[in-house]
């Protein structure tokens, strides 16, 4: 309870910039009269006396125009789809898959256009998990800058043409190569089958040479499987099974292999509250989102990854011939991990990041000791995600460099100029290569080069089959007519194959081959209660997937020792290559939610940057601290000859002698058109250009620092840095919306002080002294100190309420962009976040604790202590995932502040807000104790500063708005309402029915989102809800609860797995003498 | 439209008339609509052809005595021993109802009546079409402006004739003193004049003065309010489709066109393919209706010559929407229809008698409704929506007879509560909940 919390450096340190920032929770750096003196404001057109002109006119001609009612147009439907209910939402299931994230998902659309996408609760095999790339993907879909029909060499052209080039170019082609990303459709698999058939390709004669590649590659894991169990195979982990995890250098909530299924089992148990909570470990370089959230996280260098593995391994009793060396501090750990691993046999499981074959070897080695095969690591269900060739693609390419290509070369779902790290090179020679064809929704990096675009649809216009894993089978539906004269690649790929014929925008190939591959799949058909097969297909599309037999292997797979070789070595500096969680791959680059998206642990929108420990940057001469002001220093890294040059950003918890960089950025280096929002903007609006007129693209690729290391694809590598020239300005919202030094925000405490100590240990209620009638000094609890008398909420009506459950809480995001896109929240750009105004209802406090105590008003040492001691803790801390949001305060500061009465309580427990009374005081704003409420500052969605980010200025970009909620305008406060719009329409469900609500009627979007369903939300006045049982649980608290203001939102004291006797002796002092504690704390603030 | 109605009123008695001097013929309308007249029409080929002298017809194509009755009372008898009734069977796929309770003088009386019906054509020739195109809201909106004009043409006249008359009294003053033998004040301008004058009689100048300020911004307030009032707001409509007729006349429900008024917050236009439903076969009596109907044809795509189908491209029809929320309002149909129970009528007015296209209507013309509460404020204004919401009473019928619906949740948690009664003792008194006592007046249950 007495760590101190801190959300950076600079607050830690108590930087004078941050201490006056943190005064300022809207900082407005430049006055009105600096603004007026601003060089640029002459350049540009309006003057300052032609704008006080302008205002005039059109205040006049505002009021002139609104004394006439606006003519507006309705357009009914010809003939109404059955289906579609004007002013309703229309839900579909369906599957989301990119290559790199694979989902079950809903799509709600309204009068036939998708606005949202949440995970499907219900059915397939992720429950429910998804991620922010997900979620975000529908604005995709009104993306402008995608193809919008088949183009040959720039310019467009038509299918029929198109297809009759093609089909000749293909037929008289001596060597046809195929490259795509992992493909798991299998009706896709068969179209590309039928076309290698019709183009005259034979086994013997190979000519159709298909090479499946993706970004970042497992095949390393794949291939030592092959030598551990004799096949190529990735097998179902099950994290919910396993009481210990070991997790070396993967990051299996965000990024590695199926987050959005691991990220709902692992949630499943983190809650101590259920049978038993599972105990993490995690070794790894960059502190990434699985890492924040480990029980215990040991920092090591990438190349000591095999070490790591050796060194457990060695406990054991199993040699390995590898070096079993670790730092101190990792070792410690890696000793819990061994008396843990011993504890739980069988119950266990070990993931690693690496894509090295002697890394997974060693790992493999590990839970076969553990017995993890057959019990948490299951054989039959084998993943089909990630089949990357590596050793085929590069040999591929090489060819292609080296002008020994094929004739024809096809690149669906992958970017391999943008991808490789001889991209470059690769995009020139692309040139000589008699037919290319890219299937790229976008003129991207290898479209460019490629002759022909045959552009497929985006994911929420087509039919698609998947087959994730062994048994699972799932379908997407298209959720919208094509808005483009693009086509499906299925189709393409069936019209080449002599097989189909074009249907244009109604066409039903796609659905037709699918539907009858399903129909005479004997794997599918042949199971139980398959009796009717047009029922088996239709119940397949509502569901989203079925669920063939469990296939057992024939030959039981049976692990097999294999002799393990060269294990990764480095010299000099490592850097880690990672990808972040909303950008991931870069393939949505150019989505500005994603781009927006604080990036989980840096809370940096907008950039990529090197991530150092902040104890080495100081060595090195390095800015740790930074401002709206004051950027980071540049520095360039150096890998094999290539380099980057990117700002130093300071990470605790990153290891010493490592620096990380993350994938996705760079896009569009050469100014290819892959969406307005991928590349950087000036501080007016427009795009900010280089010395020769190109467009800068936001961030650097650091995929051409990636090396191919004996066949697979290394992202962990060996390198330099040396400091650059010049600072940079990063855009992060870490610095802004502080704690104000209180300490009753975040609760923690361990497993053993939660199961055997009483909730005073851990959550003690908060007491202030008050005097009884006696005249004597007496604690009472916070409840009974009221300013005002009880508004009326309480078991009167509804009271809508919500808990998170920090434990949950793996702090990836997912919640954020949901609440974007529901709510319709602008999005600023890069200029704007810097100056602390994004406009996010929902933020994610991201507070790093150490050990050390350091808070002043807790030491008895407070003279002489030294803040500067607290930053050896630091090295790698703790951390806390803390969703905030408006809190709907029952006796709410804001309130009582509004001179307009615009922001109000309801009878629900609501804060409402009316924004068309909103006059844009911004004292409630002022007077907010959780710092949640956001201003308009401009027009969003229509000021030119927002035109290349705002997808709401562009009329298609516009369609994903949602029609429920209003779209704001300049000058007004918003800020998160609940989802109210969602509540009065369940609150309309249950009325309709005529029976009172109940769980289920209402869920925000936060809570759809939520892949480990932290978040519970509900009528807290009814007594049988899930939020009220989980409100009056006893690890329940309120954030600041000694203000007083009655939040409607609980958290719930997060508890970790692990050994911790500093804290364990606090509480348990703080437990017997609570009072004293909290006073101490209450006098120094 | 009123002279089409005029029309219509003539048709309808002359039918009248010329029916009543057959008794059975009352009868026979009688059965033709209730048995016959959803596939059948006297002169027009709907789901089953037209019955215009059909006993004539299937006498001159050698039917059977007696078959066509046998046909009504079942065809497939019928069709199975005359040959001609066998090829009447193949008209259309759609097989005819089998109608055995129909005897055979009550087939007569509907043949009778159906023999008597004049051609469409013939008794519509006279029906003349509004010559221009102007609808009545285009004429309303072209008189407004033109009273605009005069008002201004009015104020310059005055304006001169003030300043004629100021220019001949300063004459005749300089005439006058030049007679008396003063000294001519020369060079004194009208400005100066004025000033002298106003200075003369500064207090009533003075007062005068306040009295216009004060009304001219007290008229700015009031036209302030009137910003954004749309009552009997009308605009004009690509199809001049009357309400009095369809709802009226015809007696159709407003919800079998607006269908989704009881699922959704919008209650709909209805798309054009709920119009075919009867418009495949009703296409006008007058000119005037058919030049309208034939719009619905061509948006639907349907070929109205007869061939009976849907031909063309679809051309979807662009109305202009009457009653006009800002965005920043949410308003839910389903609400106040089905949980509310709240008639159409109450905020829309007695449909049955919009003779034109739709208007706003006026809030004293719904007051008129019976069972509406009276209200003040202009219809569509918040204030109109706050004002009924502060004085309709939940219905407490549905918490005495329904005891889990939603509202006795809400009630039983109110009444378990001991502070309820300090909070909710004022609203409790009167005995009525109304909307607004159960938060029908917070800004969020409309704006978010």
């Amino acid at each position: 309870m007495t760590r101190k919390y801190w959300k950076g450096l600079e607050e830690l340190k108590e930087t004078p910039e941050f201490l006056k920032s943190k005064e300022q929770e809207f900082p407005s750096q430049m006055s009105v009269e600096d603004f007026l003196s601003d060089e640029n404001l002459k350049e540009t057109s309006t003057a300052r006396r032609d704008f006080l002109k302008f205002l005039g006119f059109s205040v006049a001609a505002a009021t002139v125009a609104a004394c006439e009612a606006p003519v507006t147009k309705v357009i009914p439907y010809v003939n109404k789809p059955e289906d579609v209910t004007p002013g309703m939402p229309t839900w579909y299931a369906s599957t989301y898959y990119d290559g790199q994230s694979y989902a079950s998902i809903l799509v709600k659309t309204r009068e036939g256009r998708p606005i949202y996408i949440k995970g499907n609760k219900d059915f397939g095999m992720t429950n429910g998990g998804t991620n922010a790339q997900i979620i975000a993907s529908v604005l995709g879909l009104y993306d402008s800058a995608r193809l919008q029909g088949p183009m040959y060499s720039g310019s467009e052209t038509s299918w029929k043409q198109l297809d009759s080039a093609v089909m000749a170019g293909l037929k008289s082609a001596n060597k046809v190569t195929i490259v795509t990303n992992t493909i798991i459709s299998p009706s896709f698999k068969a179209a590309v089958d039928q076309l290698a058939i019709a183009i005259g390709a034979t086994p013997e004669n190979g000519k159709v040479n298909h090479i499946q590649y993706d970004a970042v590659s497992y095949a390393g894991m794949r291939l030592a499987n092959k030598d551990n169990f004799g096949a190529e195979i990735i097998p179902s982990y099950d994290f919910a099974k396993a009481k210990t995890i070991v997790s070396v250098g993967a990051d299996f909530l965000s990024t590695w292999l199926m987050p959005t299924a691991f990220a709902t089992q692992y949630g499943m148990r983190r809650n101590p509250d259920g049978d038993w909570m599972s105990k993490h470990f995690q070794f790894e370089s960059n502190m990434s989102v699985t890492g924040s959230n480990a029980d215990y996280r040991g920092m090591i260098k990438p190349s000591e990854q095999a070490n790591v593995l050796a060194y457990i391994l060695k406990a054991f009793n199993v040699s390995t011939g590898v070096s079993t060396t670790l730092s101190a501090d990792a070792a410690k750990i890696a000793d819990a991990a061994v008396k843990a691993l011993k504890a739980s046999k069988g119950e266990s499981i070990v993931v690693a990041g690496s894509n090295n074959k002697s890394v997974q070897l060693l790992a493999n080695k590990l839970n076969n000791v553990l017995g993890a095969y057959g019990t948490t690591i299951d054989l039959n269900e084998k993943v089909n995600l990630f089949k990357s060739e590596d050793a085929k693609m590069n040999a591929f390419v090489k060819d292609v460099i080296g002008g020994r290509a094929s004739d024809a070369v096809l690149f669906l779902g992958v970017n391999p100029v943008y991808t490789l790290s001889n991209g470059k090179a690769f995009g020139e020679a692309l040139k000589k290569v008699k037919l290319s064809i890219s299937f790229s929704s976008h003129a991207d990096e290898t479209a460019v080069h490629c002759k022909y675009s045959a552009p497929d649809h985006h994911a929420l216009e087509s039919w698609a089959d998947y087959n994730p894993t062994t048994s699972h089978f799932a379908v997407a539906q298209p959720t919208i007519r094509p808005l483009f004269n693009t086509a499906s690649a299925l189709e393409t790929m069936l019209v080449w194959a002599g097989k189909a014929s074009r249907g244009g925008k109604d066409s039903k190939t796609a659905h037709e081959f699918i539907r009858s591959n399903w129909q005479t799949s004997p794997l599918l058909t042949t199971a139980e209660g398959v009796a009717d097969l047009t029922n088996f297909w239709n119940m397949a599309v509502h569901n989203s997937c079925v669920t063939a037999p469990q296939a057992t292997d024939a030959v039981p797979l049976v692990f097999a020792d294999a002799k393990i070789g060269a294990v990764p070595t480095a010299s000099g500096l490592e850097i880690s290559l990672y990808q972040k969680t909303g950008i991931g791959i870069g393939a949505q680059a150019n989505n500005p939610w994603l781009q927006e998206l604080p990036d989980p642990m840096t809370k940096v929108t907008w950039d990529n940057y090197i991530t150092m420990n902040p104890s080495e940057m100081e060595k090195g001469g390095y800015v740790t601290t930074y401002d709206q002001e004051h950027g980071l220093n540049l520095a360039t890294v150096t890998v094999e000859g290539a380099s980057v040059t990117l700002p130093v950003y300071p990470l605790p918890g990153q290891a010493p002698g490592t620096v990380g960089i993350a994938l996705g950025y760079g896009r569009g280096e050469n100014g290819e058109q892959i969406g307005k929002a991928a590349f950087q903007t000036k501080e007016y609006g427009g795009y900010a250009a280089s010395e020769d007129g190109k467009l800068i693209p936001i961030g650097a690729n650091v995929f051409r620092f990636v090396q191919n290391e004996n066949g697979t694809m290394a992202y962990e590598v060996s390198g330099s840095i040396k400091k650059a020239e010049g600072t940079y300005s990063i855009a992060a919202t870490q610095i802004h919306h502080t704690v104000m030094g209180r300490f009753s925000i975040v609760r923690e405490t361990t497993l053993d002080t939660f199961t055997n100590k009483d909730k005073e240990a851990y959550n003690p209620a908060h007491m202030l002294k008050k005097l009884d009638k006696d005249g004597n000094h007496v604690e009472r609890p916070i409840s009974e100190f009221d300013l005002w008398d009880a508004h009326p909420v309480e078991k009167i009506g509804h009271r809508w309420g919500m808990t998170i459950d920090l434990s949950s809480c793996i702090g990836c995001g997912s919640c954020l962009i949901a609440c974007q896109s529901e709510n319709n929240v602008p999005v600023v750009g890069k200029d704007e976040v810097r100056r602390g105004r994004e406009m996010h209802w929902l933020r994610i406090d991201r507070y790093f604790a150490s050990e050390e105590e350091a808070a002043v008003g807790t030491r008895k040492d407070a003279e002489t202590f030294s803040f500067d001691e607290a930053e050896i803790a630091a090295l790698n801390p703790k951390v806390v995932h803390m969703p905030m949001l408006c809190h709907h305060c029952n006796h709410a500061p804001c309130e009582t502040v509004c001179p307009v009465a615009a922001t109000t309580h309801s009878n629900e427990g609501l804060n409402q807000m009316a924004y068309n009374r909103c006059i844009g005081t911004r004292y409630c704003a002022n007077n907010c104790p959780y710092k949640v409420r956001r201003f308009n500052w401009f027009n969003y969605p229509s000021y030119k500063k927002f035109t290349e980010v705002n997808p709401a200025q562009d009329d298609l970009g516009r369609m994903v708005l949602n029609p429920d909620v209003t779209v704001r305008t300049r000058g007004v406060m918003e800020k998160c309402s609940f989802c109210v719009q969602r509540i009065q329409a369940g609150k309309l469900v249950a009325k309709k029915e005529s029976r009172p609500v109940m769980d289920g009627d209402f869920a925000s979007a936060c809570v759809d989102a939520c892949p480990t369903n932290a978040i519970t939300v509900g009528d807290w006045n009814d007594l049988k809800s899930m939020v009220r049982s989980s409100a009056d649980d006893k690890r329940s608290y309120q954030a600041l609860e000694e203000v007083g203001v009655r939040p409607n939102i609980w958290y719930k004291v997060k508890v970790r797995n692990e050994k911790n006797d500093v804290l364990d002796a606090l509480q348990v002092a703080e437990g017997h003498d609570a009072a004293k504690g909290h006073g101490n704390k209450k006098k120094h603030h | 439209m009123f002279r089409n109605l005029k029309n219509w009123c003539y048709g309808t008695l002359a039918l009248v008339f010329l029916a009543g001097s057959f008794t059975s013929h009352a009868q026979g309308e009688a059965l033709f609509k209730a048995k016959c007249s959803s596939c059948h029409q006297p002169h027009k080929n709907g789901t089953g052809p037209k019955l215009f002298k059909v006993r004539q017809k299937w006498a001159d194509g050698g039917a059977k005595e007696g078959s066509i009755y046998q046909w009504v009372n079942n065809w497939q008898a019928a069709a199975a021993s005359d040959s001609y009734a066998q090829s009447v069977s193949t008209w259309s796929p759609t097989a005819m109802s089998a109608f055995p309770e129909l005897k055979k003088e009550d087939i007569n009386a509907i043949m009778d009546w159906v023999d008597a019906q004049p051609e469409p054509g013939a008794a519509a020739a006279d029906g003349a079409a509004p010559a221009d195109g102007m609808t009545p809201a285009d004429g309303a909106a072209a008189e407004e402006e033109g009273f605009g004009w005069i008002w201004i043409i009015l104020g310059v006249i005055f304006f001169t004739i003030i300043l004629a008359v100021g220019g001949v009294r300063r004459q005749l003053n300089i005439a006058s003193s030049d007679a008396n033998g003063e000294d001519v004040k020369e060079g004194m301008t009208y400005g100066e004049e004025f000033k002298t004058w106003a200075w003369k009689y500064r207090l009533y100048v003075g007062l005068g003065s306040l009295v216009i300020v004060i009304s001219i911004i007290v008229s700015l307030f009031l036209s302030l309010y009137q910003i954004g009032v749309i009552e009997d707001y009308q605009p004009s409509q690509p199809i001049a489709f009357p309400h009095a007729i369809h709802t009226g006349v015809n007696g159709i429900d407003c919800k079998y066109c607006h269908s989704s008024v009881t699922k959704s917050k919008s209650a709909g236009i209805p798309s054009v393919n709920v119009c075919m439903n009867c418009h495949k076969q009703v296409n006008g009596r007058t000119p005037a209706q058919q030049e309208q109907i034939a719009k619905v044809y061509d948006a639907a795509g349907w070929d109205p010559s007869g061939a009976g189908k849907y031909i063309g491209k679809v051309k979807p029809i662009i109305w202009n929407k009457v009653h006009v929320l800002p965005d920043h309002v949410y308003f839910n149909h389903s609400q106040h229809v089905v949980v509310g129970g709240v008639d159409c009528k109450q905020c829309h007015g007695d449909m049955t008698k919009q003779v034109e296209t739709v208007k706003v209507q006026p809030v004293s013309e719904l007051n008129k409704i019976e069972g509406n509460i009276p209200l003040t404020k202009p219809t569509m204004t918040m204030g109109w929506c706050i004002e009924c919401h502060s004085k309709k009473e939940i219905s407490l019928g549905a918490l005495d007879t329904k005891k889990d619906g939603y509202y006795d949740e809400i009630h039983r948690r109110l009444l378990q509560n001991k502070k309820a009664k300090a909070l909710y003792g004022q609203y409790l008194e009167d005995g009525i909940v109304s909307v607004s006592e159960l938060g029908g007046w917070e800004c969020a249950k409309c704006h978010y």
